[in-house]
């Protein structure tokens, strides 16, 4: 009898583990589906004063993504482009292509609380992470994501709010190694496209700094179309920067 | 007594050259020792200081510690309207300090890129004195970037080339441009050639966004010996409390604290010297009373007192010390003084101790007067303090014994 | 006859018990300071040496031609490992090691700092300069993507035993990777460029991690003492860049150059005026004593013997004076060679330049045979002009004359 009662506890937990990871990759197809397309406004707040950026954005997979601002006019035409874990990025005004050396890929990118980094590790979220459900209110879940032993990654920890209903997280903290909160994530504003479901509000700061946060909302989101191979070539830096 | 000192002197010849010798030498050594000493640390410091660093630099707290366009200064003209009423204040600058990425072809290298103000570093600081090809920078500069040595060749770059620069403006936002090399400096400080360049600030407060801010203001002295009270002055006439005014001592505290380290062992065995000098006085003075004993057992019972022995000895050792000190400070000065106005010059010290960061081949000798002072008094106080055990040592007879000794 | 000699000068040097002593003691006193200065200079130039030896370039290193102009992936010696072995069976090697090193960013969840990899073998670094001696905190152990911070990176990074870094670079195909270590142990090697920047890890994890040849290594650092391996590994590697410890810190090489010339130049005039002491008080006390050699000569003695007498009370002097020296030094030394000075107020300075806050003496022979010389050659030099007086001397107006 206890034989059974342990064997379906062991069952039960499997599920539960296997129910994180399910809703993980769920979550992770939120913001990928095969390919998407997001035209994007970014604006970064800090110090009392503001300032928007505009852009569009290619990716395809986990690995390929092209990134081109629209806005501001002076920074209008600037691309990024990154293929697996390289970046590169081209200025019209001084029409050169640089590579992004691995000692700027930590630095923040265009000013904002994102990192370079955080731009192009965007799939290592199910890779380098094992999630665990913590706590269930309703329909929403937060897992807490540990990093698998040896995964190159900073973060202590994350925690993920995710509805279950949308597949979409509402509150992301990421802590140190010590469990201290770094920086957040919040999302809002959900909408559904196709078969997808995104947030198309989302904000960024950093725990320890008042006043200062990086917000994105979505204008325009399409999932699954025909991205041209091109773009996630290097020429396309200065093709598609026009 | 006294002229019994005085006839004494003249007597016992041997004794009064030697100690007379002795103590010239003695003080020579000392106040050349320390003066060389004092002199090129305070070259040292002011060569490094030169380099860059200002003698009194204003930041707004925390910009040290954390930096980034947060902590910059935001209104520079409100805080240079108050250093121009400081008279001790003979020039200052505002800088704008940035770190991004030049990049020539496929060679880049993160480089810190400063906003300077040509015209006010030309006193301020030796960058323009560094130039080793090319022009230094002016007004009228435009793009113009003034490179270091080994950042030139890291970037495998010429005078003339252009290169791109990628960074971010005090917003925040994304600034690049294309540089042309107009200029080259060597400062002799590996670090320092190897990554930092500069470009004049009516064209970079365009780019970065920069009018009226700045990373730091600095400022260049009349005098650097006043720069501690000088601080005081500005910071009272700031009253900010998210200002903060340092001066090079806390700017530059690893290398001050080395000089200490260099002086204290300096005095360790200039301690030596006067040690073994002072020995050997008082080995001159012993002999020559331990052979006076008779002499003295005499003027003992003729009713001199024991005070008198002393003032006795004291005047002999006090007309000997004066003698020679006389001598030996003037000649000891004027050393000093002339090589404090003409350094010693060895060609290639400064290669050699280059990454200690001497830059410089001179070797000037420190002018005190103050110090010059203390110096002699020490060997007035070892002279004195040379007599007292031959003193005991005469008062140890009594006078009959005396009058005996052989 | 000699015996005589002997026993006069003995008691003769010891007619004026206060001015011999006087001597002795500024002999003894001024000799062990200088000693004691000596031994402190020389303790910290060696203590950087030895630090610098031991952690880093050991007395000879090898690279591959370009790599120290360029220390890139692409210039590392081939069949190194090889290369180590056969260099391991020549005459005078001591120790051998290999190392692969690399430049790239280490990173914490809040900061981030340029970084060395440095891949190490740990136990043959413990045979080659005792390593484990360098640790400051933790315990050395690189197993499972365990890593050895230098300190002050650890302080920049805040982080300590236990933390967990990130470091990224770009491996041999020219990608970006990254790789999580885990902090064991802080060391302080006063080097300053190993403090400042490395992280150590295990030297084949390193190949793994960069998808190098674990045939290859970037350096092989040599222990040993042998004047003629430098050569002889000069000729048998020509195709490599062979360079001694000399060669590769030029400022520790000027250091030592400096402090030469600081220690001769205080013996010579430490000596000089010793020598004008043991002159005064050898001179008063031959003047003193003229009537009695004007007895002796013209009692028939031979001026040689006086001669001989007045330099033997000269050496007796010299000797005593030495030994009390020799007795106060060495127990100085021995003192700072255990306990150091303290200069732990300036620790912040020291360690910027690569030096202990404690600074240890070291004792060297040559300090005291030295000082012999010199102090024989300062109480014989000492009595040649009171002897010349002596020798012209009429022995009868002496004994005529009054003093």
């Amino acid at each position: 009898m206890s034989k059974i009662i342990l064997i379906v506890f062991i069952f039960m937990l499997d599920l539960a583990a296997d129910e994180a990871h399910e809703i993980i990759k769920k979550l992770d197809e939120n913001f990928r589906g095969k390919n998407i397309y997001m035209k994007l406004n970014m604006k970064i707040v800090s110090m009392g004063h503001e300032r928007v950026m505009k852009m569009q954005s290619y990716s395809q997979g986990t690995k390929k993504s092209f990134v081109k601002i629209i806005y501001p006019p002076k920074d209008e035409g600037i691309t990024f482009l990154s293929l697996d874990r390289e970046m590169w990025q081209y200025v019209p005004k001084i029409e050169r292509i640089i590579k992004i050396p691995p000692s700027m890929m930590l630095q923040k990118w265009m000013g904002s609380d994102i990192t370079n980094d955080d731009m192009v590790k965007q799939s290592s979220i199910v890779e380098d992470y094992e999630p665990k459900i913590i706590k269930r209110e309703g329909s929403v879940v937060t897992i807490e994501l540990t990093p698998k032993e040896n995964a190159p990654v900073v973060w202590g920890k994350i925690t993920l709010n995710i509805d279950t209903t949308t597949y979409t997280s509402h509150k992301d903290i990421f802590y140190d190694e010590e469990g201290k909160e770094v920086r957040y994530f919040i999302y809002k504003d959900v909408k559904k496209v196709g078969n997808y479901y995104i947030p198309t509000y989302w904000r960024v700061q950093s725990s320890d700094t008042e006043g200062r946060y990086t917000e994105m909302i979505l204008e325009e989101v399409e999932y699954d179309t025909k991205i041209s191979e091109e773009y996630f070539t290097k020429s396309a830096l200065k093709r598609f920067s026009k | 007594m006294f002229k019994l000192a005085f006839k004494n002197i003249l007597f016992y010849k041997g004794r009064s050259i030697a100690t007379a010798v002795l103590t010239f030498v003695s003080t020579m050594l000392f106040i050349l020792y320390i003066s060389l000493q004092d002199g090129s640390h305070n070259s040292m410091l002011e060569n490094s200081l030169k380099i860059y660093t200002g003698a009194i630099e204003i930041y707004r707290k925390d910009y040290r510690d954390i930096g980034g366009n947060e902590y910059l200064i935001q209104d520079v003209k409100a805080i240079t309207d108050k250093l121009e009423k400081i008279d001790a204040i003979e020039e200052y600058s505002p800088r704008y300090e940035t770190y991004g990425l030049l990049s020539n072809k496929e060679y880049s290298a993160a480089s810190m890129v400063a906003g300077i103000e040509p015209n006010k570093e030309k006193l301020l600081s030796s960058l323009e004195s560094a130039l080793i090809e090319g022009s230094f920078l002016d007004e009228g500069s435009a793009n113009c970037i003034y490179i270091g040595a080994e950042l030139l060749k890291k970037l495998k770059l010429g005078i003339g080339d252009e290169v791109a620069f990628i960074g971010s403006a005090s917003d925040g936002s994304f600034a690049a441009d294309m540089f042309k090399v107009c200029g080259v400096f060597k400062t002799g400080s590996f670090e320092f050639d190897s990554s930092t360049s500069f470009v004049a600030r009516s064209y970079f407060d365009e780019l970065m966004n920069a009018k009226n801010r700045a990373s730091y203001i600095t400022l260049k002295l009349k005098n650097i010996e006043d720069a501690d009270k000088v601080n005081e002055q500005i910071i009272s006439m700031l009253d900010d409390e998210n200002l903060e005014s340092l001066t090079w001592k806390t700017l530059m505290k690893s290398m001050v604290e080395i000089m200490e380290i260099d002086a204290v062992f300096g005095y360790i065995s200039l301690s030596l010297f006067m040690v073994v000098i002072f020995f050997v006085i008082m080995i001159y003075g012993f002999v020559n009373v331990s052979s006076r004993i008779k002499e003295f057992g005499v003027l003992r019972c003729i009713g001199l007192s024991k005070r008198n022995i002393f003032l006795l000895l004291f005047y002999e050792i006090a007309l000997l010390s004066i003698f020679a000190t006389l001598l030996a400070t003037p000649i000891a000065a004027y050393i000093c003084y002339y090589y404090n106005i003409n350094p010693i010059v060895i060609d290639g010290i400064a290669d050699m101790y280059k990454d200690y960061g001497i830059v410089s081949d001179e070797i000037p000798f420190d002018y005190n007067l103050f110090t010059i002072g203390w110096n002699v008094g020490v060997i007035y106080l070892l002279n004195f303090l040379s007599i007292l055990y031959p003193y005991m040592y005469i008062n140890s007879f009594r006078p009959i014994e005396a009058t005996r000794h052989v | 006859m000699y015996k005589l000699i002997l026993k006069l000068a003995w008691k003769n040097s010891f007619l004026r018990r206060s001015r011999t002593l006087l001597v002795i003691i500024m002999i003894a006193v001024s000799m062990s300071m200088m000693l004691a200065i000596e031994g402190i200079y020389d303790g910290m130039v060696e203590n950087m040496v030895d630090k610098n030896k031991r952690s880093d370039s050991g007395d000879i290193s090898i690279f591959a031609k370009e790599y120290r102009i360029n220390k890139d992936l692409a210039y590392m010696i081939k069949n190194a490992d090889e290369i180590k072995a056969q260099i391991e069976n020549m005459q005078g090697a001591q120790a051998v090691v290999l190392r692969v090193k690399a430049e790239g960013l280490l990173s914490t969840a809040r900061k981030s700092s340029f970084a060395s990899v440095v891949g190490i073998d740990l136990q043959a670094e413990e045979r080659f300069g005792k390593f484990s001696e360098f640790l400051k905190e933790g315990s050395i152990d690189l197993q499972k993507q365990g890593a050895i911070v230098g300190i002050e990176l650890a302080k920049t990074l805040k982080v300590g035993v236990g933390s967990k870094v990130v470091f990224s670079t770009q491996d041999i195909r020219g990608e970006i990777n990254s790789i999580a270590l885990y902090v064991r142990a802080i060391v302080q090697t006063t080097n300053i460029s190993l403090d400042n920047s490395a992280i150590f890890i295990d030297i084949n994890q390193l190949h793994k991690f960069l998808g190098t040849d674990s045939k290859n290594a970037m350096q092989i650092a040599i222990r040993g003492e042998d004047k003629e391996l430098y050569g002889k590994l000069k000729i048998a590697f020509a195709n490599l860049d062979v360079k001694s410890f000399l060669e590769l810190q030029p400022m520790i090489k000027q250091m030592q150059d400096l402090m030469i010339i600081f220690n001769s130049v205080t013996f010579l005039i430490v000596m000089g005026v010793v020598f004008i002491g043991i002159f005064g008080v050898m001179y008063v006390s031959i003047l003193d004593r003229v009537r009695e050699f004007g007895i002796m000569i013209s009692v028939g003695m031979h001026y040689k013997y006086i001669r001989l007498q007045i330099f033997l009370e000269s050496i007796v002097i010299g000797v005593l004076g030495y030994l009390s020296g020799a007795v106060l030094g060495a127990v100085l030394l021995t003192y700072l060679e255990h306990y150091g000075i303290d200069l732990s107020a300036f620790s912040d300075a020291l360690a910027t330049w690569g030096y202990e806050a404690v600074i240890y003496a070291t004792i060297k022979v040559s300090y005291f045979t030295t000082t012999l010389g010199a102090i024989m050659a300062a109480s014989i030099f000492s009595v040649i002009i009171p002897l010349r007086k002596i020798k012209k001397l009429n022995p009868i107006e002496v004994i005529k004359a009054e003093k």
